[in-house]
């Protein structure tokens, strides 16, 4: 499947400690996957993120059509929680810095 | 196996004797997919990136640890599963949804793995070698399908031409 980038709906995070746990410079980003169910991956956005049906399924159809799809902006340590949260499920996840 | 009712402790799906037997035998598959498999970052680069993958893989074993033991609960606990007059009722909570979740999709996207990453429609031809990993790759599915169902997670008309 061709990639093309995505423009993601950021999620920003609220602004609750210091400066440096607060650089919002990590995307969580998830890659398609020809063997999960879209299904299941909506499933997985869902628990995860606590995202209404409607937004996991936009997310799980980037994902799906474009190769990829940004599901959030945030903090590195936030960024690790969400990666080790949706490779439990075995998506493939990575964080990577924002350019 | 299909969704039977929703009771104050969870789910309850009625299945066959052989359903029962298959479905077991898939979670005796797990953990499949590599350790190594899963990655944090695609930028090895990254700030403390050896440590920070160190440390997913190590929380990543805990869990399949955890999931594990959860399967040779469910796999030596036969009152789990309630016999009735046309077969077998299986009580899941939430929470034993989701890692049943995760234990199936690990057996599925691990027998994948195992098929060289086939592209949909590309799989290989059966052969003695490759049968168990086709099997699990389809019944896995079949199942998961199952629990999303009960969870209210089906297709929508607006994914075709995906």
């Amino acid at each position: 499947m061709a990639e093309t980038e995505v423009l993601p709906d950021i999620e920003r995070e609220e602004k609750t400690g210091s400066k440096s746990e607060l650089e919002p410079g990590w995307l969580v980003v998830c890659w398609n996957d020809p063997i999960n169910l879209m299904t299941y991956v909506t499933h997985v956005f869902q628990t995860v993120f606590g995202w209404t049906k409607q937004k996991a399924e936009h997310h799980m159809l980037q994902v799906h059509r474009q190769g990829k799809s940004v599901l959030a902006r945030t903090t590195m340590e936030k960024a690790e929680h969400f990666v080790h949260e949706l490779q439990k499920y075995t998506l493939h996840a990575t964080m990577e810095r924002e350019s | 196996m299909n969704l039977l009712r929703t009771g104050k402790n969870g789910l309850v799906f009625q299945l066959h004797q052989r359903e029962q037997e298959l479905l077991l035998h898939m979670l005796k598959l797990y953990p499949l997919v590599p350790a190594s498999h899963h990655r944090l970052s695609q930028n090895t680069d990254a700030p403390r990136a050896d440590e920070n993958q160190r440390l997913l893989e190590e929380a990543l074993a805990e869990r399949r640890q955890e999931n594990r033991r959860q399967v040779l609960a469910m796999v030596e606990e036969p009152a789990r599963f309630r016999k009735t007059k046309i077969g077998l009722e299986l009580t899941v909570s939430p929470a034993q949804i989701e890692w049943l979740l995760q234990v199936l999709n690990d057996v599925r996207v691990g027998s994948w793995l195992m098929l060289g990453e086939p592209e949909p429609g590309d799989e290989p031809a059966v052969t003695k070698a490759n049968a168990k990993y086709l099997l699990a790759l389809e019944l896995c599915g079949v199942f998961e399908s199952v629990l999303l169902t009960g969870l209210g997670v089906g297709e929508s008309p607006d994914w075709a031409g995906g």
